[in-house]
């Protein structure tokens, strides 16, 4: 048993924190009230800044714990820039990278691992969200070419995307294992519309749209894996890596939250004294460092037991993803109240992490469908015959 | 990194488990409602070596280490047996034994290891006393040295196992103008003069353990029981931690682990509004909190254990953190079985409501919650 991070894994932490503080960390503000144009500019600065520094690649490789060593580093800095990576080189890129055919991942993996093209991945849509058996997007075969209908809504990185995977129905009628497929859609493409960006709450600088597709036509070349009905158990399996990185997000805005109150905590005095001192202030910072702490070690359990491919893993993931969203959010919660008046003003940093937590519970995944899947393993466990 | 238990060790786990299943757990629902300790109970534990787990063989133990250790505690809780004679076992082997075992010098280590490791002697440490709990330094206990003996004069309470003890380790000061450096540990003997323990207290868990105040009137302490040097009570106290923090909460593991089984099983069979309750989202949701707290509390508690194995010194801040956690949440997520339970949850029979009272000592023995929020927070500041 050792709890203890390999000193390859030490050093990625090390240099992708200093990378991180020096060149995304610094923007993060901005980014987050920048209009479109300034917040597209800077977010592809960012993706391409990442390329150098060998974390899109990283994304794209099988050291998951690397990813989440490293990812933690990134979210700290810059939560909205860690989504638009990850929906890019994780939810995009692992997906072609795992399931494309050669001809695929040639066309796309290495412009993807470069930022000079970003990937968009989607599967929501307004009646679709933790029940995708409610999708309406259709894929028609027709003479050759696949037809696309119907609208994805909440598509990170849609208003920059150079290319879409996009989840539609085959065949409707033998369900979502059957009946789907994951289909390679370049920005060109006739009858693909993008709508403007939409507003969301926090992590606006990770640009979101719809995606409208009328009478869309793409390529028999753009099936994933030329594997028709396979696209949701190939979605699902690209889930388990990105519920992984959701776990990172957490960590990283709690720890940035963490950071940022325990700095006040120092030097913020009222009552003749540094507020960190009295326990209304201290018992937060703590619980702050607690949470973080077990959160990180779940985390990097859960990538440990992807690696090994232990039949605990997807338990023991979606566990770490419920924990460290859900402890973002408390987090940030506290660390509003330790700044007191002044974290309730735009332009302190924990009022906007206090709007980019809230959306870890939800994405990939909600906390409730996280609790059925955790309480579903154990209650088909532990019953009498 | 690594997570995984060897083979060998997963074997030992499970046959701890089988034997505190079959011939522990049995008694331990009658001896949680009497609140009265069971000395087969105490037997049996010292016939399967787990009383003398940590000591080396050479004394009369097994030898293990922080891992196995944790185990073994793991797999007691798992089987069901109750938090009293549990506490019994930390109290004796973590708290007491393996103070001499790692402070004593070899004639205190002959005379008291192997009788502690069978189960023959009882054993117990004192520390707190009525007035002085979480401001631990402060205590009050004096001790004087005179000629070939100290003389200790003080009061104890909350002390585990003292009223069945033979074998007490005390902490009390020679001189209270040296604050810390004052405190030096000793080892008293039920037959010294001027050593009583009070009545039995009752508590609201943890009941089959006998928990009681330890008196000090004089009493005659020969100057070769000083164990670990005088004006070393401090540093040893606080050494103890390693263990508070890792053996002794990891059954709290293992009995969450029997809590989640049961409360899942109850949920398969228990049927409302035409199916299993298990449909429902609210129970669902409680045994997911569960799973979630038993896979955090076992990365806590194993990390210290593990690293302990390793030789490194602990880190008193990740210390903190576990038993602040582990006890927190550990009493939220037991009241919640007692939720999912419903009504039957309330009664003694079902073993959740035992589980529930038994885990709030968590949040107060061996140091509050707010304290461990305040160690984390001296940290944080600094």
């Amino acid at each position: 048993m050792d709890y203890e991070l390999s000193e390859g894994h030490k050093r990625l932490q090390a240099e992708m924190g200093a990378f991180c503080r020096e060149k995304i960390a610094p923007g993060a503000a901005l980014l987050d009230v920048a209009p479109f144009e300034e917040a597209a500019a800077r977010m592809k600065a960012n993706l391409k800044a990442l390329a150098s520094a060998g974390y899109l690649p990283l994304c794209l490789g099988t050291d998951l714990l690397g990813r989440s060593v490293a990812g933690e580093e990134l979210a700290r800095a810059c939560p909205a820039t860690f989504l638009a990576a990850t929906s890019s080189a994780i939810l995009f890129g692992r997906s072609v990278k795992r399931f494309g055919t050669e001809a695929q991942q040639e066309r796309y993996l290495p412009s993807i691992a470069a930022g000079d093209a970003i990937g968009a991945f989607a599967c929501t849509e307004a009646e679709a969200g933790s029940d995708l058996g409610g999708m309406a997007v259709t894929a028609e075969k027709r003479d050759g070419r696949w037809i696309l209908n119907g609208e994805k809504d909440l598509v990170t990185n849609a208003p920059i995307a150079d290319a879409f995977l996009i989840l539609a129905w085959t065949d409707r009628n033998t369900g979502l294992e059957k009946g789907t497929g994951f289909f390679l859609v370049p920005r060109s493409a006739e009858g693909l519309t993008i709508e403007k960006p939409s507003e969301t709450m926090g992590l606006r600088g990770a640009l979101t749209s719809s995606v409208r597709f009328s009478n869309c036509a793409i390529g028999e070349e753009a099936l994933l894996g030329e594997a028709a009905g396979a696209g949701y158990n190939q979605m699902a399996a690209v889930m388990e890596e990105v519920k992984l990185a959701v776990a990172a997000l957490g960590i990283g805005i709690g720890v940035a939250c963490m950071e940022e109150s325990t700095r006040h905590g120092k030097t913020k005095k009222a009552f003749g004294k540094p507020i960190g001192l009295f326990e209304g202030v201290g018992a937060k910072l703590a619980i702050m460092f607690t949470l973080n702490d077990l959160g990180r070690m779940m985390t990097h359990k859960a990538a440990w037991a992807m690696e090994q491919k232990d039949p605990e893993s997807a338990v023991l993931n979606s566990c770490a993803k419920l924990f460290t969203s859900e402890a973002a959010g408390r987090i940030a919660d506290l660390a509003i109240q330790v700044h007191g008046g002044h974290g309730y003003l735009k332009g302190t940093a924990v009022e906007r992490l206090y709007r980019d937590a809230r959306f870890a519970a939800i994405a990939y995944g909600t906390s409730e469908m996280q609790r059925a899947f955790i309480a579903k393993e154990s209650l088909d466990r532990f019953r009498d015959a | 990194m690594d997570f995984s238990i060897s083979e060998e060790q997963r074997m030992f786990q499970e046959s701890v488990y089988r034997f505190a299943k079959n011939q522990i757990a049995p008694l331990s629902e009658e001896a949680d409602l009497k609140g009265e300790f069971n000395f087969e109970i105490w037997q049996k534990f010292g016939e399967m070596g787990l009383l003398g787990l940590p000591v080396p063989e050479s004394y009369g133990g097994s030898g293990a280490d922080f891992v196995t250790c944790c185990l073994a505690g793991e797999a007691v809780g798992h089987a069901g047996v109750d938090g009293g004679h549990i506490l019994a076992w930390g109290a004796h082997t973590y708290l007491c034994a393996a103070n001499i075992l790692q402070h004593g010098t070899e004639a205190q280590k002959e005379r008291y290891l192997p009788k502690l490791c069978t189960g023959e002697w009882i054993g117990c440490m004192g520390l707190t006393e009525p007035g002085c709990g979480s401001d631990a330094a402060a205590l009050t206990t004096t001790a004087v040295c005179r000629g070939d003996r100290y003389i200790l004069s003080g009061s104890k309470t909350f002390i585990t196992n003292a009223p069945l003890a033979q074998v007490f380790v005390i902490f009390a000061t020679l001189d209270k103008e040296k604050k810390h450096k004052g405190i030096t540990t000793f080892i008293v003997e039920r037959d010294f003069p001027g050593i009583s323990t009070g009545k039995p207290m009752h508590k609201m868990g943890c009941r089959a353990s006998a928990t009681s105040e330890v008196f000090l009137d004089e009493c005659e302490v020969p100057i070769e029981n000083c164990l670990g040097g005088e004006g070393n009570g401090w540093l040893i106290a606080l050494g103890g931690v390693e263990w508070d923090r890792s053996t002794l909460i990891a059954p709290f593991l293992g009995g969450h682990t029997f809590m989640l089984e049961n409360c899942a099983r109850y949920a398969n069979q228990r049927r409302a509004f035409n199916r299993p309750i298990r449909e429902f989202q609210s129970i669902q949701n409680r045994i997911a909190d569960m799973k979630v707290y038993i896979e955090a509390a076992r990365l806590a508690i194993y990390r210290i254990a593990a690293s302990k194995d390793s030789g490194v010194a602990l880190n008193p801040l990740t210390a903190a953190v576990n038993k602040m956690y582990v006890g927190d949440r550990g009493f939220e997520t037991a009241s919640e079985g007692v939720d999912l339970f419903g009504g039957y949850g309330y009664i003694h029979e079902y073993p959740v409501e035992r589980i529930m009272r038994d885990a709030k000592l968590g949040q107060l023995g061996g140091g509050t919650s707010d304290i461990m929020r305040m160690i984390v927070a001296r940290f944080l500041m600094m």
